[in-house]
């Protein structure tokens, strides 16, 4: 099942993450928008990252993956609350 | 930053153009090229989109093709820019460790784009530095920038809009959300440009000429017009190649 949650980020930018899932296991996932973040290849990181995880462990890998990665326009918080929506 | 070299404004293709910024930031980086403040424009006309942008959300693709506007994808976050006669770009190039620009992304941003603001209320534009990364008029979008770090450098590139094709912004599938929470009701009405303020014409060089006057100023050093070197331009036909690719291009 592909689910899209989109996010205008009040003072920040524009998100969209689009979540696939099977079985409550993550099977793919993407984030694309206007927002700023340093290295940047680190949402590749995070994108390979979530795939295959259960989805009870979203935080704790969003929360690995972007630490001490600079977000702009959007926070790991965003980020999380917006990839469970994709999972509800 | 006691010196910073100055690239005159120079047309060129959309991946040159690129290319050339992140062959700068390379040599930058390395310590191989000083600071560096370069202007461009754009031939054939182009929208760039920020790295993490899905191409098909922000750019009429067939509307591009049938006007003969390329796509390029930046190696810089932020949005999609259409970049057409009358657009000036600009990039800005340091060393990451040089202590004029801030570590702290928003600080870094105040102070990059603090000359240009300065020279747009020169040149009798009452500008002002709009968080996170814009430069407006009137509550009007004037300039935007973006900016990474990489290879040891501080990169930032930006927009100023000196007069703008009007008919080109179809190219840009502009969000509803976007516009509405800026008040503005299309992405025409979100703009403005130097002509529309000014009330003429003005020539990139005015304008260009006017911001590095002001780098100098706000940096308090010398300035001094030049070429890319040798070792940034060998790079550019293999960084060009990668920005031309339909992996590059498509990939998100």
């Amino acid at each position: 099942m592909e689910k899209v949650s989109l996010r205008k980020v009040k003072g920040g930018k524009f998100v969209k993450v689009k979540v696939s899932s099977d079985g409550g296991y993550i099977t793919d996932a993407k984030i694309t928008g206007d927002f700023f973040a340093h290295p940047e290849d680190a949402f590749e990181q995070l994108e390979k990252e979530l795939k295959g995880i259960p989805v009870d462990r979203v935080r704790a890998t969003v929360e690995s993956a972007l630490g001490g990665i600079v977000l702009v326009g959007l926070s790991k918080e965003d980020l999380i609350e917006m990839i469970e929506e994709c999972l509800e | 930053m006691d010196r910073l070299r100055v690239l005159g404004f120079s047309v060129f293709e959309p991946t040159v153009n690129m290319a050339l910024d992140e062959a700068i930031a390379e040599a930058v980086g390395s310590a191989k090229s000083p600071p560096t403040l370069r202007f461009y424009g754009w031939s054939p006309s182009a929208v760039s989109i920020g790295y993490f942008q899905e191409i098909h959300e922000e750019v009429d693709l067939e509307f591009c093709h049938s006007n003969g506007i390329e796509v390029v994808r930046r190696i810089t976050g932020g949005g999609a820019v259409i970049h057409t006669k009358g657009e000036l770009t600009y990039s800005f190039t340091v060393c990451d460790k040089d202590p004029a620009v801030p570590q702290d992304i928003q600080g870094s941003y105040m102070r990059i784009c603090a000359p240009i603001v300065s020279a747009l209320r020169g040149l009798g534009a009452d500008a002002v530095f709009a968080p996170i990364n814009d430069i407006e008029v009137g509550g009007k979008k004037i300039s935007g920038n973006a900016q990474t770090r990489r290879f040891g450098a501080v990169l930032q590139h930006g927009t100023i809009l000196i007069d703008l094709e009007r008919g080109m912004l179809r190219a840009l599938k502009v969000k509803r959300e976007k516009l509405q929470d800026r008040g503005a009701d299309s992405v025409g009405n979100r703009l403005i440009t130097l002509k529309e303020i000014l009330g003429r014409d003005l020539r990139p060089g005015e304008v260009s000429g006017a911001i590095a006057k002001e780098f100098k100023k706000h940096f308090k050093c010398k300035v001094e017009y030049g070429k890319a070197s040798p070792i940034e331009l060998c790079r550019v036909p293999a960084i060009a190649e990668r920005h031309k690719s339909i992996d590059w291009l498509f990939r998100r």
